[in-house]
Formats: structure tokens, sequence, C-alpha cells
């Protein structure tokens, strides 16, 4: 009997659908790879199946009961457990604590100790059967607290395990350890529901894959059935050469950055980096390799970052974001929600939020002004004119990064633009259309320097690849010499440190 | 997407647009709350209306005055509130110590002199908070509670719970009257309220105290220079509250510590009731200065109304905390 | 030494011998009496309770506004309630002091709205009420039996009041360390989002802990109305700053998640001992609230999140 059933699951936000429709069912001893590009709906059908979001229309059927999931601890009842992307340790609590948080199970005064060899055991099955269970949980690394949080789901007898995007933040022999871990837990009869962007694991430890696109249900196969590139294609819903404009290799006009021994204490070491401008530049590295905080730094906002980095010759000042500003070295973040969009101001404030002091008269706001420029920026980043009064926090993902690359363009003179994942989270229409606008500010003479962990997007977009590993340069390739299987071998185990 | 020619770049947008999601309307659909809103006003206006004496010129001046002091505080509280520092605990004793600083000064220097050192105490010793807030990101919460305690005690230390006088001879009696048929309070009040509002729709500086309050993290990754903003809007807080001290002052002829106590939660309530919300990035001093006066006709209604002064309270209370709990859902984090 | 500075539990105790030390050192032949000792132990009484239950609100990252309406409006229904029975007199406040901290709580939780919001409307409203019951006016208690008993010394410094203050602190002490709800408390504290995705019932432990806080401005209002054989309702409107500055002092940051009662009573205390030994070495009253709001400042200062890289930024820019 299958352990899971979902029929016809479908779920909106405002007006943005994130799941239409969508069936599955798992039997125990399955592991299903769940794949889809950022905003393909995986997250939502996660969360819907454990109760933190209600579904507006399908059933949910656990070991042929049909169930209404009433929240996380009755999804826990039933036998399902989370791993969300977002871990969900209390840093501050013990890792027993941690364990045990939120189960139901846990009497009023909690320290008993068939609660402790429980957690002890779940550890155990994870090879961490040695650890301190006393310490807090922020003394963990992220690959350990990853492991703490499927002990969590073992210790509470879960028999279907959700992981999702486990690996993203591990080295590799905590990733080798997490799939043996999956493994075993599959012998013993468990099922797993993997999301995955690594397609490597999925089909190195998946059994069938299940393909989402923008909300829909694509495809069920058999994991030996596919192809990569098959897989690649279902996903994007087009052969992939098609997404990225090519590149127009024009006269060399100088180099806009130029970054010599960028430290940051404990993340970047010694790194250097030549931008040329009219091109765009990949820093490819896993998370905690130290790309996000190369750009980060050179935007200004690491107050410990030491190096020389000069922009067209002059130099520039790190750990002040209005000096880089001033030079025209502009940051777009990897959480345009918490660090790029203001949610409650308008989408004319949104574009000019940079540049207000440009545009006055006397000392005065400009409206007039304002406002012709907002609708300009508006139409040249695609984004809906009328909708310049509305709130940003409104707009989907896509139109909201559009904006963020609307602040970038009518600078007096072409700059440097510093991206973190520039498409994170943006269903696939929106993304073409961000990749030619970075074309097009090629064409105007920027520079940009871009970090991403979708290697897809690294080998399409990029015209110059760096690649890092734990703080370091690997290698740097331009054009003919970018190949995904170098790249994916630099960042995951460098044969040799970069000189 | 077709790579076929495309016209040159300054006729057409950067890409083709595309179409916006499935909901074709800029706004949400309105929502029950505004609806009440409207509704609860609209009562209000007509009870006021009818209730005897309300309309009457005494009645009303009155109302106008008592708004006043309260108001221009508010005013400053709601600079602090839309830049993300939710209030300051410490603007009540600031009036107090205005007042002080003013009567102290003017006795010695004269009326003019009085006005500006009353003004420079109050501008300093907020900013003094703003920058702590500002440039440590030290909490804003406990900034102004230690104010707040730093002022009442070091005020002690000058006048130990006594009353500052105006000098005998002094004479301000061309600010205690009418100017063009509304009181001078008032007269100010909408002064402070207009340059408030000047500075927060019409100058860089107010745009980025809503961008702040927005998001923090967005603003300073823009380039906004944060600290000096935020110490700017603590520093017109101070400016703005000023005149309310300085206006008990001239009107009593003294100085007291006693003047403000309790002004910041009348100040904030004026500003939530007004509809500015409580954790930034949004709002308005003309939205304050209808909820101050919102509040003020509601006390006055009750007087009028017969009901006594316990009962006042009470129901002024359940009315600013409906209108609260009114406010839109969900706008907390 | 440092690595103790820094260990987030020790700081309060710290900060308690600091202040006594520091006193000592002063003069300590008035301060260290019985006298000065019991004196702390009846301000510890006044303040600790509504100390705690703010502490605990600022815990889960919210804040109590009504405590200080909720402090007056109890001790008035005390007072009215409890002239023939002090019993039905407290019982009344607390039920009052309940019902009011779960109606905020519910108004937080079930329409998603700030608690400074909502505590700010509930302030306004007990302060309301407080006016009501007394009729504007300041309402003597009669029993003056109950009233002189409260504040009888026990063992030369402390009290019923006091003892009572502590047994509660003994209790929260106890549940926050030893039980399920307290490590659930601290989780919604130290990472909200992530408690609920365990399963951790977030709403109702937040409806509980402004109940809770509700019930102990109660307590300690009704009692100390009764010490003082009068309520009144435009009185004790003072505790906001000493409560507050005590959960700072105690290690409670506005951040969420750090902070113990054990670490809140100490921080009380340090702030009744200031008060009692500037009495008792006759400092004007202005020296408490001076030495109150600059350590409130220092410990803001110091725990500014942009303390160190201004810091490192000041000093590289004096090297160049």
């Amino acid at each position: 009997m299958d352990i899971l059933t979902v029929e016809g699951l479908s779920k909106s936000f405002g007006g943005v659908r994130a799941l239409r429709d969508v069936s599955l069912s798992l039997r125990a001893g399955e592991i299903r790879a769940i794949c889809g590009e950022n905003g393909a709906g995986k997250s939502t059908l996660v969360k819907s199946l454990m109760g933190i979001f209600t579904p507006d229309a399908g059933s949910i059927t656990i070991d042929g009961v049909r169930q209404t999931m009433r929240g996380p601890q009755h999804a826990q009842a039933l036998g399902l457990g989370l791993v969300a992307q977002e871990l969900s340790l209390a840093p501050r609590l013990s890792v027993l604590d941690n364990i045990w948080l939120g189960s139901s199970e846990v009497p009023v005064f909690h320290r008993r100790r068939a609660l402790r060899q429980r957690a002890r055991n779940a550890l155990e099955t994870l090879g961490a059967g040695d650890w301190d269970l006393d310490i807090p949980a922020s003394a963990l690394s992220i690959g350990q607290q990853q492991l703490v949080e499927i002990a969590r789901l073992l210790a509470r007898n879960a028999r279907l395990l959700i992981l999702d995007e486990p690996t993203a933040t591990l080295t590799d022999t905590e990733i080798a350890r997490i799939l043996d871990v999956l493994k075993t837990l599959k012998a013993r009869g468990h099922a797993v529901l993997y999301i995955s962007h690594r397609l490597g694991e999925v089909f190195d430890l998946c059994d069938t894959v299940t393909v989402l696109r923008n909300g829909e249900h694509v495809a069920t196969r058999p994991v030996h059935d596919m192809t990569r590139e098959r897989l690649i294609e279902l996903m994007l819903g087009r052969p992939f050469g098609e997404m990225y404009p090519a590149s127009a290799a024009g006269p060399d006009i100088g180099d806009a950055l130029v970054a010599d021994k960028l430290n940051v204490a404990g993340m970047v070491r010694d790194l250097s980096l030549v931008a040329p401008r009219g091109t765009i530049l990949c820093i490819a590295g896993q998370i905690g390799s130290g790309a996000n905080v190369v750009t980060r730094a050179l935007a200004g906002l690491v107050p410990g970052a030491t190096g020389r980095v000069s922009v067209d010759g002059k130099p520039l000042r790190l750990g002040s974001v209005p000096h880089c500003v001033e030079r025209g070295v502009l940051f777009l973040s990897e959480d345009r929600a918490a660090e790029g969009i203001f949610h409650q101001r308008s989408v004319l404030e949104n574009l000019l939020a940079g540049s207000f002091g440009a545009h006055t008269r006397f000392r005065m706001l400009d409206w007039l002004r304002l406002k012709r420029v907002g609708a300009r920026l508006a139409q040249r980043v695609a984004v809906d004119q009328r909708r310049l009064a509305a709130a940003a926090g409104k707009l989907s993902g896509g139109n909201q990064q559009k904006l963020l690359f609307g602040r970038a363009i009518e600078r007096p003179q072409p700059g440097v633009l510093l991206m973190n994942e520039p498409t994170r989270g943006i269903d696939v229409g929106a993304r073409a259309d961000i990749y030619r606008i970075m074309r097009e500010l090629c064409s105007l003479g920027y520079a940009l320097i871009m970090t991403t962990s979708d290697l897809e997007e690294v080998v399409g977009i990029a015209d110059i690849v760096v690649t890092m590993y734990r703080g370091r340069t690997v290698a740097r390739y331009e054009r003919q010499s970018i190949a995904m299987a170098r790249i994916l071998a630099d960042i995951t185990h460098p044969v040799q440190a970069a000189a | 997407m077709s790579q076929s020619a495309q016209p040159p770049i300054s006729d057409r947008g950067l890409v083709a647009p595309v179409q916006e999601g499935t909901s074709a309307r800029a706004d949400e659909p309105r929502n029950y709350v505004g609806i009440v809103r409207a509704v609860v006003l609209v009562v209000l206006a007509a009870v006021a209306l009818t209730t005897p004496g309300f309309l009457s010129q005494p009645s009303i001046l009155s109302l106008l005055t008592t708004v006043s002091f309260i108001g221009c505080v508010a005013v400053g509280m709601t600079l602090i509130t839309i830049s993300g520092n939710i209030m300051s605990f410490a603007l009540g004793a600031l009036v107090g110590a205005t007042a002080m600083v003013f009567i102290l000064a003017a006795n010695w220097g004269g009326f003019a002199f009085g006005l500006i050192a009353a003004l420079a105490f109050a501008g300093l010793t907020n900013a003094l908070q703003g920058f702590l807030i500002g440039w440590l990101r030290a909490n804003p919460i406990i900034v102004s509670i230690a104010a707040l305690a730093l002022i009442y005690g070091v005020a002690e230390a000058f006048a130990a719970h006594g009353t500052i006088y105006a000098a005998a001879g002094a004479n301000y009696g061309g600010f205690k009257g009418r100017v063009a048929g509304i009181p001078v309070e008032f007269a100010v009040f909408l002064c402070v309220t207009a340059l408030a509002q000047f500075i927060l729709s019409l100058t860089p500086f107010g745009r980025h105290l809503f961008l702040i309050g927005s998001s923090f993290r967005a603003a300073e990754a823009v380039g906004v220079r944060t600290w000096r903003a935020i110490t700017g809007a603590y520093l017109w807080a101070g400016l703005f509250t000023a005149p309310a001290g300085i206006m008990l002052a001239i009107r009593y002829d003294a100085a007291s510590m006693n003047y403000g106590i309790g002004y910041e939660y009348e100040a904030i309530a004026a500003v939530l009731v007004g509809g500015t919300v409580i954790k930034g990035g949004e709002g308005s001093v003309l939205r304050t200065l209808a909820g101050a006066i919102i509040i003020g006709v509601i006390q006055v209604v009750l007087v009028l109304q017969g009901l006594r002064t316990e009962w006042q309270y009470l129901i002024a209370g359940l009315i600013v905390l409906g209108v609260i709990a009114l406010q839109t859902p969900g706008t907390r984090d | 030494m440092k690595r103790l500075l820094d260990d987030p539990h020790m700081r309060p105790l710290l900060i308690l011998v600091a202040c006594v030390a520091g006193l000592a050192f002063i003069d300590a032949r008035d301060v260290l009496t019985l006298a000065t000792a019991a004196s702390s132990f009846e301000t510890f009484a006044t303040i600790g309770l509504v100390a705690l239950g703010l502490g605990l609100t600022m815990m889960i990252r919210e804040f109590d506004l009504s405590v200080v309406g909720m402090y007056s409006m109890a001790g008035c229904i005390a007072v009215v309630m409890g002239g023939t029975n002090a019993w039905l007199g407290v019982a009344c406040a607390l039920a009052a002091g309940l019902a009011g901290g779960l109606a905020q709580g519910w108004l937080i939780v079930r329409l998603r709205l700030g608690s400074v919001g909502v505590t700010l409307g509930g302030l306004l409203v007990l302060a309301g009420v407080a006016y009501v019951v007394t009729e504007n006016r300041a309402l003597p208690y009669e029993n003056m039996e109950v009233a002189l008993g409260l504040s009888a010394p026990i063992a030369g410094i402390f009290s019923i009041r006091s003892l009572v203050a502590i047994a509660v602190f003994a209790a929260a002490a106890l549940v926050i360390g030893l039980t399920r709800y307290g490590r659930d408390i601290i989780a919604i504290g130290s990472d909200r989002r992530a408690a609920m995705t365990a399963g951790v019932n977030v709403n109702a432990l937040v409806i509980g802990i402004f109940g809770f806080s509700g019930v102990c401005a109660a307590l300690s209002g009704a009692l100390l109305s009764y010490s003082l054989a009068s309520a009144s309702p435009a009185g004790l409107s003072d505790v906001i700053v000493p409560a507050a500055a005590a959960a700072i002092l105690g290690g409670v940051s506005l951040a969420g998640g750090t902070g113990r009662p054990l670490g809140i009573a100490m921080g009380v205390l340090s702030l009744a001992v200031l008060r009692a030994g500037f009495n008792a070495v006759g400092a004007p009253p202005y020296v408490n609230e001076v030495a109150m709001g600059a350590i409130l400042l220092i410990v803001a200062v110091l725990d500014g999140p942009y303390l160190t890289r201004r810091l490192h930024g000041l000093v590289r820019w004096r090297a160049h």
C-alpha cells in the first residue's frame, strides 16, 4: 500500500498559483526525488504535506486514510517529518532539547532518561552516537545541525521523511554520510521525499523522480529511465540553450574592477579578481565557499574586509556602502525579501530607492521628475507602469527582482553590478527577462559580477567563471573553456588550491 | 523568446513587457477594516455634532488648545515610529525639561534666548539618543527608557520637585491669546505639522526614514546613510516636542517636571489611531494630526455627555484599543 | 575573566556583586546593614514580579506595556473588594490580571498584531478601569491588620510580600528550567519560526505568557496597595522604568531567547540594593534615578550590535 497519496493539490497565495492540481503517490522503501526550478512549487507542496499551509483544493491520503493536516504536530503524529531548507533548530537550546522540541510525546517535566536514550539511538543511526547531547545547537556546524534535524525525525518514528535541499550547505564527507543514512533508512522501510537541485545526488540515491514546473506536475519516472539532459529539459520546459542570450564579444573597453588579496576573516582568503567592462563574471561555489561574501565585501557590506580594490583605476574603500554607491558599485542581495525590496513602499520608490538625492530642485524632491524617471525605469525592465503606485510587496518574485535591476540603470556612468543569486525563486519567464537585462547592461558598458549556486546558470550565462572552494579561488575560465564538469569538480573537490 | 532583430534600446524597454500575475488590480480589494473605520468616524462625527455644547466656541477652542500640546509631541513621535524605532518613552519627560530650560534661559537672557536654548536642549538631548540608536544600533526602547530616567534625575537635581517661575515682568501675553481666530497653541501645532509633512514628503531625508523603517538592511544595501537619518529623525522629534514644553511654560508662566507626564502614551496613541503602523515604514503626520483630533474630540464629547472623569478614561482607552485592534491584520512580521 | 563576563547567566550576578561592592566601597558602615537589606527586599517585592512578567514577554520578543496599568488597576480592585476579606480582594485582582493578560495575548496572536500597539491600548483601558473602580479618588484600605502584617519584618530582612515574590520567582525558575514549557519558551524567543516548524504550540504559549505577566503585575499591585493601606488610580505609574531596567540587567535582551527568572531576580535586587544603598548613605533621591538611567544606557550601548564594527572602524581610521 502507498504510504502517501496526493491528489489534485492546489494552493494560491494572493494572485500567485503556487500549486496547480498536483498528484503523486509514494510507497514504503521508496526514495522519490522532487525536482524543479525555483518557484516550481516544491516547497509549497512539502509545507502543505506538513500542515504548515492549508491547500485550497485536493486531498492528502496517508496509509489509505484521507487526512486533513492540522499542523506540524499532527503531521508528525501521522508519521511525516520534514527537514526544511531553513534549519529549524533553536540556537540556544541543547541538541537533546532540539531533538525533542515540539514533540507531543514529551511530558511536562521533560528531562527523562528514556527520551535521552531515544535521542542517542537516533543519532547513532546517523553515525553520530558519540556526540554531546547538552551543547547548544549553535555550537555545531551546519552539517551537524542537519544531522540533528534528521535525528529529530527518527526519534519521533517518522516513516516518511521529507528533506528539502538537505545537502546544499554540506561538505563532501557530510554529504556522503547523509546519502548512506538515507539508503539505510530505505532498507528499513522508510520512504523519503528528496528535494534537490543536485542532479548528481538524485541519480545516485533516488529510485524515482517527480518533476514540477510552474506549480504543475510534469512527469514522474524511474530514475534509471532518465538522462540528466532530459531531466533538465523537463524542469525548464525548454532546451536550456535557449534561455541564455548569447554574449556579444565586444571590444575590450577596460577593466571596471580589480581586486587584489581580498580577505574576510574565516570566509575569504587572498582573493584576486579582474572584472572587465561589458562582461558577466560568475563566481561559482557551494554555500560556505565564500562566494557570496566576496560580492558583499566588494559592495561595502562587510565591515572587516581588507584588501586592495580599485574601480576604473582609482582605489575603492571597503566597508562603506554609500562610498561604493557613489563610485557606481551597486549590490543586489540574494535575499530580496529582507535586503532588497521595501515591501510597504511603492514600486516607484523601490525603483528610485538609492537616488532620491539626485532628483532634487532647490534641495526639495522634484516629484514630477521622479515620476517620469520611475516610469521610464519601469518600462525598461518591463514592469507594468500602471503599478507604479502599488506596494512592491505585492509583486511577484520575478517583478521584484526586476525592480532591483531597475535601480542600477540610469546611472550617470555605467558601473559595476554585484549580484548574489539573481534568479533565485523566480519563474522561467522572468528569468529569461533578467538574463536579457543583464546582457543589455553589458552592452551599456557595465561589468557584472554574480554568484550563483545553479551550475546550469553559470554555464549558460557567464563570460568568465571564477571557481571558489573554502574561501580561495581555484581557477578562472573564459568563454570556450567554461565547462560544467570542470566547474563542478573545482567547487566540490578541487585537486589543487589556487596558487 | 525569439532572438530576431530588435529596435534600439531607446525605443523600447530592455525586454518585451511581461504579463503580471492573474490579478489585474493594482491594489488589494478593500477589506472590511476600511469600511468599519469609516463607519466609526461617521458615528463619532454624528455623536459629536449632536452633543449639546460641542459646537460652542469655548468648547472648540478648548479642544484645539488641549490637542496642540499632545499633538506636537505626537508629530515628533511619528518620525520616530516611521523610521522603525517604535516609540520614545522620553518625550514626555522632555516636555517638562524643555519647559524648565525655557523659563531658566528666558529669565536670564530674554524670550528669544529662551526659545533658542529650549529648542537646542530638546534637539540635542534627542539627537544624542538618535545617535546611539543609529550608529550603534542600540535598542530604541531601552535607550529611551534610560533617557527618561536620566532626564527626570537630572531635572530633579536642579529643581528638586519644585516649580520654576517666570521672572517677574516677563510678559508672554502676546503668545497666550489667539491669532486669526484660533488659539496660538493650535497655530503652532499646525506649523509644526506642516514642517514635518514637508520634511517627510519633499526631502530625500524624509524618504530615507520611510526606507529605513520599511527594511533597515535594504536601506543599508542601497547606500542610505542610516545612522545620519536616524539621528536626524530623533533630532527633529526633539525639535517638534520642544514647542509643547515652551507653550506650557508660557501658558502658566512657570515650569515643572509635572508637565508632560504620560504624554508619550497619549502621543503614540494619537499616532496609532491616525493609522500609522507601529512597525514603521509608512505613515504620515497628517494622519497623526487626525488621530490627535479624534482622541481630543472623543474626550470632549465624553465630558459634555456628562460622563464622569473616570468613565472618560475608560471609554477613551477602549476606543483607542478598538482602533488599534482594527489595524490591518498581519501588519506584524 | 572575560569568558565569565560573556556568559549571559553570570552577568546579572556580577552586576549585583558590583553594585553591592561599589556601595560598600563608598560607605560600608551605613550600607552593609540589616536595614538596607530589608529595604532592598521591600523594593524587590514592589518591582520584582512586574519585572518578571515583563521580562518573560521580552524573552519571547514581545513587550507588555500594560503592566503599569495592570499594577494600578489590581491595587484598586484589591482594596475595593478586599475590605472584609483580604483573600477575596487578592483573588479578584488576580482574576482581573489573568483575564486582562489573556485577552491581550489573544488579540496579539489571533489578529497578528504587534504587542506594543495592543498593550498600549490595554494600558489605557486598564488605567481607565482603575479610575472607574475607585470612582476617581484615592481609597483607604481599612484592614490595618493585613496592611501591617504584609510588611512586618521576618528574620529581620524579609516580609510576607517579599517572600511571596521570592516564591513566585522560584516557581518560574523551576518551570523554565525543568519543564517542556520552559524549553519551548526559550525556543520561541530564540527563533520563533523554527519553533513553529518544529511543532511547538507557539500561539498558546504567547497567550499564556501574557496571562502570566498580567497575574504577576496584579499580584504585585494588590499586595503593595494592601501594605500601603491605600489605592490610588493615578499612583504607581513609574514602574515601567525599573521593571524594564531590572529585566535588561537580568540578562533579558529584546532580541529574545536570553534571560532567566534567576537573572531577572538578580537584576531587580541590583536596582533595589542601589536604591536602598543610596538612601542609606544619604544621597538625594535623584542619584538613584540618574544611576539607573546611566546603567541602562551603558548596557544598551554595550549590547549594540554595531558596537564592535564601529570601534574597529575608529581604530582603523586613527591608524591612517
